[in-house]
């Protein structure tokens, strides 16, 4: 993975929520698990994110405080957008070839969307880690200019740990049925994170097994396999 | 109809709810969460109303099959448990796993017609269920004739749990119930009945067959039985039953205890004149046919004659007076007569054992042929059993009290059992020995003369034979050919009986038959006298063999360490 900037690669590692890129803000949902997020350009950010700090499959966050806790609820970008209000347009042009700088309007106005599906929550602590992570369905709603960012992998790894130690994608199914068409493809990509989290051999193997079945039934599903 | 039997409904673990009608009139689906309470072949038991009377119905479960679990892609890798998988993707471990099981109605105990009523009424989804009690399986499942006085309880209830088999005479201890826990449920046989219908115990080498016909034999030995057997052993594999003799077990206190005795060849003898006409020609080679008419009236005119010690010479005589001194089909006659039959140390004109002492009540007769050869061991069979059939008919017929009767009666029922059986009722080829135990087969239940046949191989026993055998005992066959034979022959071998026979371990059996109420799967009990039929342990005894050769001086040594005259012969082993 390549980064725009120096600060961004170091930001990947660490388990803290804070000083996280933001990587855009909701703009709408189409369900209460499935968020659309307009992705940050230079005009509305100083650090505007890279292609690879919102890529398929990025794991992002939301910060959030609910009655005086403060929660991050996670989600991964499983789909995405372009934009462009010129489209279609063939009527005349305000700008010539050479006037760029006259061009005013629709040009600036082109977006890239990002769909988010969220995967579940955790409790931030006091020094900016996060615990008990739930991959529980989350009970809050988020709101339109919430601002996402993208999760640090400590911060995944973190998420993906279960009480006893173990891995945790117990979203998995919501997640494949919530993206769809993208579902296998979207777990897959997380599941490749998830390898560089968790370099033990026995989380490895466990991780084979989920690959495989996730791998086969979308082989399945498009019937090139039985 | 019989009596409610109250107290069933409490007793016995809850398994599972009935779920729904299966495919078959009798069959119908369980519902069960636990992977161990129920196994195939279990007898559950539910309660329906017949006649306004509830019953507790009994059934068999035949199959089961996981109606819930994990999903076979979490196994990919045996490396990883199903379970760790399923923890990470959040899915529930704990008490999700449902079987399915399928369940054949077999009915209640009608304790008037002694024997299970299908109540043609299935289980309405939802019925709970519950393993069968043990002490109600031991009462209902051998045909032992209970019947509703049996049943009655001191309060008056019927409740089949409280029969006490053990208190009751005539039954064979077989072994126990091999779904149920060791000696959980005895199952004990009627002896009455298999010794009137016949036994048969079908086993491939190994799996125990000779081990079973010890047990049952041991149990009709014992003081409450007393029987009458005839053992006819080609292997010598019977020498142990001797045991029974000084074991306690088999004692009373009228000082009853069995006797065991052995025959050898040397007193198995053939009278030439208890031969039938038949029988001569089986074992003579390829008489002509002018050839077996002389024979045929010369054997008529022997055996119209007073004595009954006539031997080939007198024969031969005979024909030569009727057919006259050079006929050539006589003269050919005479070699092959002399040849099978005088050179043969089996027949003599004279020596007969007397019937009264080859088989006796309380005495287990071991015929030891294991070195004769197959025709004469057969020849033996034929003509012992037809004289015993005789004895038994005439006993029957109460000839005994015709004073011009002078033939042997045997006023006991005899049960003769068969090792080897296909030996001397082989389903193809010649055996002078078929005839008469067809015969005994189809009619001996009305004369009291019972057989039991054991064989490993039944595709190779007589058809009629095997057909006529109403108790029998299957312990495991993988042949194909041989599970045709018991399916073709066995009537009441159903296809849940033989699915079992390849999976069976030895000791483990299929009892059916006349003398059960239902096919049961049985773990055989142990002996109580040595089991003589192992095979010989040939790498230890080439071991000592050879250890032996090398310890022992070579055989000139040791004689010439006598210090006589050596021999020429001891020069020619090497000595001096």
């Amino acid at each position: 993975m390549t980064n725009t900037s120096q600060t961004n690669q170091s930001d990947t590692q660490t388990d803290h929520i804070t000083d996280c890129l933001a990587i855009g803000s909701i703009v709408s949902s189409n369900s209460h698990m499935d968020y659309t997020v307009e992705i940050f350009n230079e005009t509305d950010r100083e650090q505007a994110p890279g292609p690879a700090d919102c890529g398929f499959g990025q794991p992002v966050l939301i910060q959030k405080t609910v009655q005086d806790t403060e929660y991050v609820i996670m989600g991964v970008i499983y789909d995405t957008h372009l934009v462009d209000p010129d489209q279609g347009r063939s009527g005349p042009r305000l700008a010539q070839g050479d006037q760029k700088q006259f061009t005013p309007g629709y040009v600036e106005e082109r977006t890239k969307l990002a769909g988010v599906a969220l995967l579940g929550t955790a409790v931030v602590t006091a020094d900016g880690t996060i615990e008990n992570p739930s991959h529980q369905m989350p009970r809050w709603t988020l709101d339109v200019e919430d601002i996402v960012e993208r999760c640090p992998d400590g911060v995944t790894r973190a998420f993906h740990t279960g009480e006893n130690g173990g891995i945790l994608i117990a979203y998995m199914e919501r997640l494949l049925d919530l993206a769809g068409s993208l579902g296998a493809e979207v777990m897959l990509a997380l599941l490749d994170r998830l390898r560089g989290s968790f370099p033990a051999d026995e989380h490895q193997r466990v991780l084979d097994v989920i690959e495989k079945d996730v791998r086969w039934q979308s082989s399945v599903d498009r019937g090139v396999m039985r | 109809m019989s009596s409610p039997s109250s107290s069933i409904g409490d007793s016995g673990k809850l398994v599972g709810t009935v779920a729904g009608p299966g495919d078959g009139p009798n069959e119908f689906f369980i519902v069960t969460p636990d992977e161990q309470a129920v196994k195939t072949g279990e007898f559950i038991t539910y309660s329906v109303t017949v006649e306004s009377e509830p019953q507790d119905v009994i059934a068999r479960v035949t199959n089961r099959e996981q109606a819930r679990g994990l999903p076979e892609t979490f196994m990919a890798d045996p490396n990883v448990a199903p379970e760790t998988v399923a923890g990470t993707l959040g899915v529930p471990t704990e008490d999700i796993d449902l079987y399915r099981l399928e369940a054949t109605v077999i009915g209640f105990y009608d304790t008037q017609m002694q024997t299970f009523a299908n109540p043609r009424q299935l289980p309405q989804p939802g019925t709970r269920l519950r393993t069968a009690p043990d002490k109600m399986l031991e009462a209902v499942l051998p045909n032992l004739g209970v019947d509703e006085a049996d049943a009655r309880t001191t309060r008056g209830e019927v409740d089949l749990s409280s029969v006490d088999v053990t208190q009751r005479d005539g039954l064979a201890h077989m072994g126990w119930l091999l779904n149920r826990e060791t000696g959980a449920v005895d199952v004990h046989v009627p002896i009455d009945e298999f010794a009137a219908t016949h036994l048969a115990i079908l086993a491939s080498t190994g799996s125990g067959k000779s081990y079973t016909a010890g047990v049952l034999m041991e149990e009709m030995m014992m003081p409450d039985v007393r029987a009458s057997l005839l053992v006819f052993d080609p292997h010598g594999e019977y020498d142990t039953l001797a045991e029974m003799r000084g074991e306690e077990t088999f004692r009373d206190d009228s000082g009853y205890q069995p006797e065991v005795e052995y025959f050898d060849p040397d007193n198995l003898q053939i009278r030439i004149s208890e031969l039938s006409i038949g029988d001569v020609m089986s074992i003579l080679d390829n008489p002509s046919d002018r050839m077996q008419e002389r024979l045929d009236g010369g054997w008529r005119a022997m055996q119209q004659r007073e004595s009954r010690t006539w031997g080939i010479d007198d024969l031969l005589a005979e024909m030569y007076q009727q057919y006259g001194e050079d006929d050539s089909s006589v003269g050919a006659l005479e070699w092959r007569l002399r040849r099978s039959i005088q050179r043969n140390d089996l027949f003599t004109t004279d020596v007969n054992v007397p019937l009264e002492e080859l088989v006796a009540p309380g005495r287990c007769t071991v015929l030891q042929m294991d070195t004769l050869s197959r025709r004469d061991q057969q020849m033996i069979a034929t003509v012992l059993l037809r004289r015993l059939y005789q004895a038994r008919l005439a006993a029957v017929r109460g000839r005994g009290d015709d004073p011009n009767f002078d033939g042997e009666i045997i006023d006991f029922p005899l049960f003769s059992l068969f090792e080897e059986g296909h030996r001397f009722a082989p389903a193809t080829g010649e055996a002078p020995s078929l005839s008469i135990m067809r015969t005994i087969t189809s009619e001996g239940r009305k004369f009291g003369f019972g057989l039991g046949i054991i064989s490993q191989r039944p595709s190779k026993i007589d058809q009629d034979v095997l057909s006529q055998c109403g108790t029998q005992v299957t312990m495991k066959i993988q042949n194909p050919t041989d599970q045709d034979a018991i399916k073709n022959s066995v009537e009441a071998a159903g296809e849940d009986v033989l699915r079992e026979l390849p999976g069976l371990t030895p000791g483990q059996a299929v009892v059916s038959g006349d003398s059960m109420n239902t096919p049961v799967l049985i773990q055989v009990r142990r002996r109580h006298t040595q089991h003589g039929a192992d095979s010989i342990p040939a790498t230890q005894e080439w071991r000592t063999a050879h250890q032996q050769r090398r310890d022992q001086p070579s055989r000139s040594e040791s004689a010439d360490m006598g210090g006589g005259e050596s021999t020429g012969e001891q020069n020619l082993l090497g000595g001096e």
